[in-house]
């Protein structure tokens, strides 16, 4: 891991070998495949390995902080795959750019590396939100003394991007132990005019989208915000199947009545991005009962295992204690304007 | 899993759950008894459950695969069959059925599934 940005080394090399093409923001982009061979020529990196890793660092609902910008398709959250690197650009975003910059000392570190995390590679490091974590090292610069507890709530509780809730156990997270997180989608119950509305507000100009039921007051629950690593098309082919009917519901009817879903119809209604899909309760079914059903289906909710190697409030007095000499404030406000750019 | 025809023995997190140990449940592990009959029976199992059942390996791979998996709806499935191969005698002399909802499963007894999990999860 790189000591002053907290990127990992090979996206450390990722990062040098776009500088070192000039593939800089805003200007052209280098193919990825000619990235990968000189990953694979220098350093014996295998490009399956580093092209997976090249495009994590693009995709925006992995990563808080994208440390390269991608053009070309760079595959979707559900079951369509990256695009070869043949066909597929890349270039450092600024944020990517600050990231080398803090690595090579020409300005201070950053703390991309607690932002970002790493639980999306598996990883046991949450991220946390991007304003809390700098606004956090400002006030334990300005206060060294900052009580442990505040810092804590400074930073908040981890923070991950797709908007899932965060469920566990955050105090023994904080306080550097090893926990569990639920990470769960936001299942509404609404009814069939609100999604008419909200299809319609989604679709494409000219485009006339099929009604969802023809009782615009029918209740209709709504799956979106997924957790940032659960593959939307598996989660509604995982509900699906739980609404089926199969031959051994008549042998086990206790067991039936726990595991299936009383569901008439799953909808996908992913669009320009957004992944959301709608359930339709069936004919005498309690929509808030399917609900906290919902929930309990692999995916709507899944469990990350994460711990940090210190105390969260520790871990950022280190941070700003052993870099206190150098200006950090000017770092961190370059990643603010760096994330700021972004979000434009 | 529970109301397939399958012969399995539940081991790991989840039969130490259904044995009254405050142990947090991510996955279901399941040693499968040998026999060409009941690997059958497994494959049509795990491709019932499966979310993606073309992920399910074939009969003739389950006979040589030391573990085989599925991600099914009710999270991660994990088939035990090396383990089954080797132990199944002395794992299905210690094992019990436990009732879930109306499907009795057999659940290993706490000391095999806690002496698994020390050789395996370190």
């Amino acid at each position: 891991m790189g000591q002053r940005s907290g990127v990992g080394l090979v996206e450390l090399a990722i990062l040098e070998n776009l500088d070192a093409r000039r593939a800089w923001p805003g200007w052209r982009p280098a193919r990825c495949l000619k990235v990968l061979a000189a990953l694979e020529d220098d350093l014996g990196l295998a490009r399956g390995y580093a092209y997976q890793v090249l495009i994590d660092m693009a995709l925006p609902w992995k990563l808080r902080v994208p440390l390269v910008e991608g053009q070309g398709n760079f595959g979707g959250r559900g079951n369509d795959p990256p695009a070869s690197p043949s066909y597929t650009e890349a270039r450092l975003s600024p944020a990517g750019q600050i990231a080398l910059a803090a690595e090579r000392g020409q300005i201070a570190p950053v703390p991309i590396g607690l932002i970002n995390g790493n639980t999306h590679r598996q990883g046991t490091r949450p991220p946390f939100r991007p304003a809390a974590v700098i606004d956090a090292i400002r006030q334990v610069l300005a206060r060294p003394r900052l009580p442990a507890g505040q810092i804590t709530d400074l930073v908040g509780p981890p923070d991950f991007i797709t908007g899932c809730a965060v469920t566990g156990d955050l105090a023994a997270l904080a306080a550097g132990q090893r926990t569990e997180l639920g990470l769960q989608a936001r299942v509404t119950v609404t009814d069939a005019a609100h999604v008419s509305a909200r299809v319609a507000k989604a679709a494409v100009p000219g485009h006339r989208p099929r009604g969802i039921t023809r009782d615009p007051g029918r209740p209709v629950i709504i799956v979106d915000n997924f957790p940032p690593y659960a593959n939307p098309d598996d989660i509604a082919m995982s509900i699906s199947k739980r609404g089926q009917e199969y031959a051994w519901h008549a042998r086990h009817p206790e067991l039936s009545a726990l595991t299936g879903l009383p569901i008439k119809e799953v909808m996908d209604l992913t669009s320009r991005g957004d992944y959301w899909f709608t359930c339709l309760p069936a004919n005498g079914t309690d929509p808030e009962l399917l609900r906290d059903q919902l929930l309990k289906v692999h995916g709507v909710t899944i469990y990350v295992s994460v711990g940090l190697p210190r105390p969260l409030p520790a871990m950022i007095r280190t941070w700003t204690r052993t870099y206190q000499h150098e200006d950090v404030q000017a770092s961190l406000s370059a990643l603010e304007n760096a994330l700021a750019s972004r979000q434009q | 899993m529970a109301a397939e025809p399958v012969s399995f023995v539940l081991v790991g997190s989840a039969a130490l759950w259904l044995r009254g140990e405050q142990v947090p449940v991510g996955d279901a592990d399941v040693v499968i008894e040998p026999g060409e009959a009941n690997l059958r029976r497994l494959h049509e199992a795990m491709t019932a459950l499966a979310i993606r059942p073309e992920t399910v390996p074939a009969v003739h791979r389950l006979r040589d695969l030391t573990v085989a998996t599925a991600l099914t709806s009710y999270g991660r499935l994990d088939c035990l069959l090396e383990r089954g191969r080797r132990d199944w005698g002395q794992l299905r002399q210690g094992a019990g059925y436990v009732a879930v909802a109306d499907a009795p499963v057999l659940v290993a007894s706490a000391d095999d599934a806690w002496a698994l999990r020390r050789r395996f999860k370190k």
